[in-house]
């Protein structure tokens, strides 16, 4: 197991359930544990569909070839088994749940992924939410808010990264997590991600952009560009800054 | 000591009204507005009952004690098939004179006095309707609260209505009177077994803020199946006062509120809050009005329910600010979850306005449950039942959050266990 890649993704083929046109076309990529890696491709190259077949979106249904976590194969798991499996999407529109507060909601994942008759330390639980508000830079009564009920763009990516730092992943997977943020609250998220990594360096984080400025805060291991529904090319960090200055235009399929 | 014979026939007096009325008032069908929703003739006929007009001279008079311990609670009043047994009142809230009294048996002058000018008269006379009527005929006991002039009752009172047996109709009222600058807050709540005959109970509540007074009212309906739990309440709300109401219908077969609130006076206003969860063949009929009759008024109606297997809901509220009363709010908000195919919810908000400085705003929803929620918590690893269980407990404890904060703890506490406790067998 310790050999196996984070995520090895073999020929990828999806679509969404009830249409045709194919988003993801046979895609490759593999990620090693501890690696940071960044895929960024312009607006429908199929980026944010990854994200979402990763984590068993029942809107999208895979045609053709196979994803593996840890060499055990991700497609044939529910949502819920991959989350508890270790894997998290931080969701680029995080959903909205009236009358939950962030507290009770992490406490409930939390005891998810105890074994029966396992009760979660409620003591331990609070340290771990406050360390984890901290390091977010939000009050303590932001816990006993409604989760993301109401929030401003930046409270709920916040709060997206909130919930990495306390259920701990092995593989997470930000889906567009700097859109709609300002320049401090994109400071304040990158700096919970790289802490988060430091803190756990076999954590494997896949970074889902449409946009370098990003990339200036966490440093990627590896950049890929997606166009079409495929990587087209690897490099290290100085990929993203090319895109930057020549934008996707030579990028676009040529038909 | 007053004299009760006197008191007594005044009170029958009032009971051989009401039941004249009754008697000639046809009962409702789908065919008129207000009842198009639950069909009385099918789901609760009310010949398969006996209702006997009978006067009541005494009942046993109820035990009375000082409340110990009341950490929590100002007073508690017990009532069995109708009839008040228990009376506990902390000493201190007692002394300063704050009455908490059965309607029957009072022998306290003042209260008296209080329920003649306001018992069945300017605040739910029996001409309201068919089932006001009856209620008004066949009550036997209930509950009058008094509040004098700028007394605070801090913890709420608690009065509990039990039955003992299936019976044909059991008819209580209640009575709350929050003299110029006072508060209190009352929670009653309803349980019973099942029961295999039709069985009535029947409510209704009279509601009184005097200027600048605040009076909240918490009502929790948890009676056994095979009952129809029939509920009047109306709120008269004066010159900067506050009614607040929250009804919780959770149990019985078949549930019908009927509620109104009238705004009297300028600064004077409401919040009414309602919450349901229905399950198997379970039927909620409510039927709310929130009257404007003066200028700056508001009131804030959210009714929230879920709704599983065949049950169903029905919701008609009505908005209706007077001529003149300018510068007014008034929100009404229905939103029903269907957590069941079959289950069905029917939302019917309205309003009439009369002036033109107003602010108003109405709406009902009815939705599944929506499976990007799901889905997220999915994600974070919660399983599909307990993702459906935290949804539906947030979207109807997101209705408790809206009371006044701390002294409802514990009913916070109760209704969610209900709920829980329902969605568990659902």
């Amino acid at each position: 197991m310790s050999n196996a890649p984070a995520l090895d993704i073999r020929g990828l083929s999806a679509k969404v359930a009830d249409e045709e046109i194919s988003i993801l076309k046979s895609l490759d990529l593999a990620l090693n544990p501890g690696e940071i890696h960044a895929i960024m491709g312009p607006n429908g190259s199929g980026k944010s569909t990854l994200a979402k077949v990763l984590a068993g979106h029942p809107s999208y249904q895979v045609t053709g070839g196979e994803a593996l976590y840890l060499g055990q194969s991700l497609l044939d798991m529910e949502p819920d088994e991959r989350a508890l499996a270790g894997i998290f999407m931080a969701f680029q529109y995080p959903v909205e749940i009236p009358g939950v507060s962030i507290a009770n909601f992490l406490r409930t994942a939390l005891q998810a992924r105890l074994g029966r008759g396992e009760e979660l330390d409620l003591f331990d639980f609070q340290d771990q939410l406050l360390e984890a508000m901290k390091l977010l830079e939000v009050e303590p009564s932001f816990a006993e808010r409604p989760v993301n009920d109401g929030f401003s763009g930046g409270e709920k990516k916040r709060n997206e990264i909130l919930q990495m730092a306390v259920l701990k992943p092995s593989l997470a997977i930000l889906d567009e997590t700097d859109s709609g943020l300002d320049i401090d609250a994109l400071q304040v998220v990158s700096n919970g991600v790289n802490t988060l990594h430091k803190e756990n360096p076999e954590m494997t984080i896949l970074l889902i952009t449409h946009y370098q400025r990003l990339l200036d805060y966490i440093k990627p291991d590896f950049v890929h560009v997606m166009v079409d529904g495929k990587i087209v090319r690897t490099g290290g960090p100085e990929l993203a800054l090319e895109l930057e200055k020549q934008g996707y235009v030579n990028w676009k399929p040529s038909s | 000591m007053a004299d009760n014979s006197t008191y007594h026939s005044w009170l029958n007096e009032k009971r051989s009204h009401a039941w004249s009325v009754y008697q000639s008032t046809p009962t409702p069908t789908t065919k008129s507005e207000e009842w198009r929703y639950t069909d009385l003739a099918k789901l609760f006929p009310l010949e398969q009952i006996t209702l006997e007009m009978g006067l009541v001279d005494s009942t046993q008079r109820p035990n009375r004690e000082d409340l110990i311990e009341a950490t929590n609670t100002a007073g508690r009043i017990q009532l069995t098939d109708g009839l008040v047994t228990n009376i506990q009142v902390d000493p201190a809230v007692d002394s300063q004179g704050v009455g908490l009294d059965s309607i029957q048996n009072t022998t306290h002058e003042k209260y008296q006095e209080i329920i003649r000018t306001n018992l069945c008269s300017h605040v739910l006379p029996p001409e309201s309707g068919k089932f006001q009527a009856l209620n008004a005929a066949l009550w036997k006991d209930g509950v009058v609260i008094y509040v004098p002039k700028n007394v605070h009752v801090k913890m709420p009172i608690r009065g509990k209505h039990t039955l003992s047996t299936g019976n044909s109709a059991v008819c209580a009222r209640t009575l709350i009177i929050a003299e110029e600058g006072s508060h209190v807050s009352y929670v009653e709540e309803f349980h019973s077994d099942d029961f295999s005959n039709k069985s009535m109970v029947s409510s209704s509540v009279e509601v009184v803020a005097h200027r600048n007074a605040s009076v909240d009212f918490v009502s929790v309906q948890n009676l056994g199946r095979g009952i129809f739990f029939q509920v009047a309440q109306k709120s008269l709300v004066h010159r900067d006062a506050c009614v607040n109401t929250l009804n919780v219908n959770l149990g019985s077969s078949l549930s019908r509120l009927d509620l109104n609130t009238r705004l009297l006076e300028p600064g004077a206003n409401s919040k009414m809050l309602g919450l349901y969860f229905g399950d198997k063949d379970q039927h909620f009929d409510h039927n709310t009005s929130q009257d404007h009759l003066a200028p700056h008024t508001r009131s804030d109606l959210l009714y929230k329910g879920a709704l599983d297997g065949n049950s169903r809901a029905a919701f008609r509220g009505i908005i209706r600010v007077h001529s003149g009363a300018q510068q007014s709010d008034a929100y009404q908000t229905n939103r029903t979850l269907l957590l069941s195919e079959q289950a069905r919810a029917d939302s019917l908000p309205n309003l009439e306005i009369e002036a033109d400085d107003v602010k108003c705003s109405h709406g009902s929803t009815v939705g599944q449950l929506d499976p990007e929620t799901i889905f997220y918590l999915l994600s974070r690893g919660f399983s599909r039942q307990q993702a459906e269980r935290l949804i539906v407990l947030g979207f109807l404890g997101d209705v408790m959050t809206k009371l006044p904060h701390g002294a409802f703890r514990r009913v916070v506490k109760n209704v969610t266990d209900a709920v829980e406790q329902k969605l568990r067998h659902g």
